[in-house]
């Protein structure tokens, strides 16, 4: 079993505990795993402040991903390195190797649009567009693709849906945005990001404004969410972390300091920092 | 635990007796403000509302001596100068603000508009009249309606500018974010994400523009003149309300006399009408 | 970074849970050592005596999984703290019923006071495994307190011994029994006593399984004894 961990962040081999075996021949069968992004040796610089320190991870496709540590650590910058958010902000740069189905997306002149309607983000604050709430979803899905109306219908509709918020909204669809509650323009705004069919989804401390029914329904919504997408979520919240992911990543001070399937984690951590954190043995 | 507190009564007594006088003071100085406000627009009220009929609206202004007459050629003019001046500095405003908060913010040429568009806020809008009027009044060698669209828009553009800054600026960054993390270029951010979210606040920039233009005088004596006789020909000399006001109010024509109270009353409640217009769109749109 | 959560009252709470477990095993461990010197001295007041006491057991038991579930309920522990918890609530159980086994030495041994029969069997396999379950008891208790998982590894391991005095009492009984039909009365009161020794041995030894489970995060119930001791062994 231990024999097959090269590091500590070879995820492509699992124990097999949990693995099929071949019938025929008795051996285990290496389940095929397919990582929808990989970071390799990721250092990024605020100006001349280093916020994150050689980092090496596999976000694994149909998976969630948790990356949790105290404030300050880094998780929120690595997030926004995966979709190049940082580039709105002149003084930000990023050394390294983000693979995206292979392709590195740190290379220069990487269409950024492009690749954010690949991988999408909802942030902690909920933001409608200044618009009606089918406007809101039909703006993004416009800007790539060129649906007829009826085809439209069908893609909010089949959006809302998908953010579990159909049945609120579908009888105000031609009303703003702004004129829903926190808890439904957050699920607006992750209808908005998987209307344009996104192969990865970000999500930034997404339940941090919200009250703790509105957090149920959205951590209800990543549970079904991820059957057909790849997440990655920041939390400040151990416990959600514990609940809605396959993964976690524990980071402190720009490094991470341990990477493991979430059962783990929280049950046998391999790091003592890892476990002090998770305790709350933070003196 | 008990419920008694620690208020010391000399202390509590001088506290109050300090926010009374504060709160007198206050209310004193407002009613100050107020009781001239009310003052003004009284006498406005009084004087202009003997003219106030339908003649005003329908006939011209009148020539010296004769009797009767209206203010129709003039706020025809007024209305298209302050017209075709919001149609140039609407546009040209809003995209002047546009830039200096989405594009240029920290480059050498955004610095150098704020500063140029702080300056003609505050510059003397005679020497705005003077400037168009040397440059194009002069140059053509007649007045019209044109130069003084132009010199009106150089008092209304810079206004709309600095508003339209401060409005964009106002919406929160992680809009912008939220449209950028959909893969939306950039120029769409700025038009239909970013200024849409400040219209309201951009419509009352406009709107205010449009009440600051709307009762300035200097900047009309030397570009559009005035016009005795009705006139929508942009390329002469244009009637206009501040300029007849001017013209009427000092002469010996008791009906001169009348139109211009007449005009002020009528100039100084569009120009009411609008703020309160500018509020009311602010307000909802906030609300909503 | 210290061992303290920043919560002093988690603190307290987690050190109470253990103390108490404890000092269960501590009442526990006195009621075996005197159902073993009624048996011994054929005293029928210190049978008595485990019997009565034998309600505080299962109170403490009560009470202390009680604990467990509000310290769960209000902490949400993890990792090393929620291993504490588990393992707490389980020894717990393996110490009422260890408070079981003495009691029904005491209780057979009061029935033999009673019976008044003059038995010749040889107890003295019966004396030394109860002097040995005490002390498996005791060294296990001792190991969940420090967390020593090598000191837990050997008690595991010596639970054996009891296991073989256990097979050879019998083996002698039978002998006894087949011998002299009037001992068996005596002779399954004496096996019934014999084999509530051996119990307490495997909750001793089950005990010491959970230290390491705590210590190491590895479940080492029903795996093969070198594996056990790897795993206790880990840095």
């Amino acid at each position: 079993m231990m024999s097959n961990m090269k590091t500590m962040f070879d995820l492509n081999k699992i124990d097999s505990d949990g693995g099929k075996v071949n019938l025929n021949t008795n051996q285990p069968v290496q389940q095929e795993i397919k990582n929808a992004i990989e970071v390799r040796n990721l250092n990024f610089f605020y100006g001349s402040f280093q916020g994150l320190k050689d980092i090496n991870l596999d976000i694994e496709e149909g998976k969630v991903t948790a990356f949790i540590g105290p404030s300050g650590c880094g998780k929120s910058t690595l997030l926004r390195t995966l979709n190049r958010m940082y580039d709105l902000y002149p003084g930000q740069h990023a050394k390294g190797e983000i693979n995206f189905y292979g392709h590195n997306i740190l290379s220069d002149g990487e269409d950024l649009n492009l690749l954010r309607s690949r991988i999408g983000m909802v942030f902690q604050k909920p933001t409608p567009f200044p618009m009606s709430i089918y406007e809101n979803i039909a703006f993004g899905v416009r800007l790539y693709e060129k649906l007829s109306r009826s085809e439209m219908d069908e893609r909010v509709e089949w959006a809302l849906n998908k953010a579990a918020l159909w049945n609120e909204a579908k009888d105000k669809l031609n009303q703003s945005g702004l004129s829903l509650s926190g808890g439904q323009q957050q699920r607006l705004c992750i209808a908005r990001g998987v209307a344009v069919k996104p192969s990865v989804i970000l999500l930034d401390e997404p339940t941090s404004a919200l009250d703790p029914i509105s957090t149920g329904k959205i951590e209800e919504l990543i549970n079904e969410l991820k059957h057909e997408y790849t997440i990655a979520i920041v939390t400040h919240n151990m416990q959600q972390a514990a609940r809605v992911s396959d993964y976690t990543a524990y980071m402190y001070l720009g490094s991470l300091i341990e990477y493991g399937k979430t059962d783990e984690i929280f049950i046998k951590p391999k790091r003592k920092e890892t476990e002090d954190y998770i305790t709350g043995r933070f003196g | 635990m008990n419920n008694s507190s620690n208020i010391d009564p000399a202390v509590f007594s001088r506290r109050k007796r300090a926010n009374k006088i504060g709160l007198a003071l206050s209310v004193g100085a407002m009613g100050l403000g107020m009781v001239f406000l009310l003052w003004i627009l009284s006498v406005l009220f009084f004087k202009g509302f003997a003219a106030l009929d339908l003649s005003l609206f329908t006939a011209d202004t009148p020539a010296p001596g004769s009797d009767g007459g209206g203010l129709a050629n003039a706020i025809v003019g007024s209305l298209m100068l302050v017209g075709c001046c919001t149609l140039i500095s609407t546009p040209i405003g809003v995209l002047a603000g546009l830039y200096l908060s989405e594009y240029g913010d920290r480059s050498r040429i955004a610095s150098i508009t704020r500063f140029v568009t702080d300056i003609m806020l505050s510059a003397p809008s005679i020497v705005i009249g003077l400037f168009v009027y040397a440059f194009v009044v002069a140059q053509v060698r007649h007045f019209s309606g044109w130069a003084g669209t132009i010199a009106l828009a150089l008092i209304a553009i810079p206004v709309v500018v600095r508003t339209t800054e401060n409005m964009l600026r106002l919406v929160p960054g992680s809009l912008r974010e939220a449209a950028y993390a959909l893969g939306t270029p950039k120029w769409k951010v700025a038009f239909m994400i970013t200024l849409r979210a400040a219209q309201s606040g951009i419509m009352t920039g406009i709107l205010l523009s449009l009440a600051r233009v709307s009762g300035e005088t200097a900047p009309l004596l030397f570009t559009a003149l005035n016009n005795q006789f009705f006139s929508t020909n942009m390329n002469a000399p244009m009637a206009n309300l501040p300029v007849v006001i001017f013209q009427f109010a000092m002469s010996p024509y008791d009906n001169w006399v009348n139109l211009a109270w007449g005009g002020a009353l009528l100039i100084t409640f569009a120009v009411l009408a609008l703020n309160i217009l500018a509020r009311v769109v602010f307000r909802e749109k906030v609300q909503g | 970074m210290s061992d303290k959560h920043l919560s002093s009252q988690f603190d307290a709470d987690l050190n109470s849970l253990s103390s108490r477990l404890l000092e269960m095993g501590g009442l526990v461990e006195s009621q075996i050592s005197t159902a073993m010197r009624a048996f011994t001295q054929m005293d029928v007041d210190a049978c008595n005596v485990v019997i009565e006491n034998e309600k505080l057991v299962n109170d403490l038991e009560v009470q202390i999984d009680l604990a467990c579930t509000e310290l769960i309920a209000r902490r949400q522990p993890t990792a090393r703290d929620l291993r504490l918890v588990m393992a707490v609530s389980k020894a717990i159980t393996n110490l009422e019923r260890a408070g079981d086994e003495a009691e029904r030495v005491a209780k057979r041994t009061r029935r033999l006071i009673e019976s008044g029969g003059t038995h010749n069997i040889n107890t003295a396999e019966i004396r030394l495994s109860g002097q040995m379950a005490i002390s498996l008891l005791r060294r296990s208790l001792d190991a969940f307190a420090r967390l020593d998982t090598v000191a837990a590894a050997e008690v595991v391991q010596e639970d054996r011994h009891i296991d073989e005095e256990f097979r050879g009492f019998v083996r002698k009984l039978i002998s006894y029994m087949t011998e002299d039909p009037h001992t068996i009365t005596a002779g399954l009161d004496m096996l019934t006593i014999a084999k509530a020794i051996e119990r307490i041995g495997d909750h001793a030894k089950n005990i010491a399984e959970f230290v390491i489970y705590v210590a190491k995060g590895a479940d080492v119930r029903h795996i093969p004894h070198e594996d056990l001791v790897r795993e206790a062994n880990k840095p």
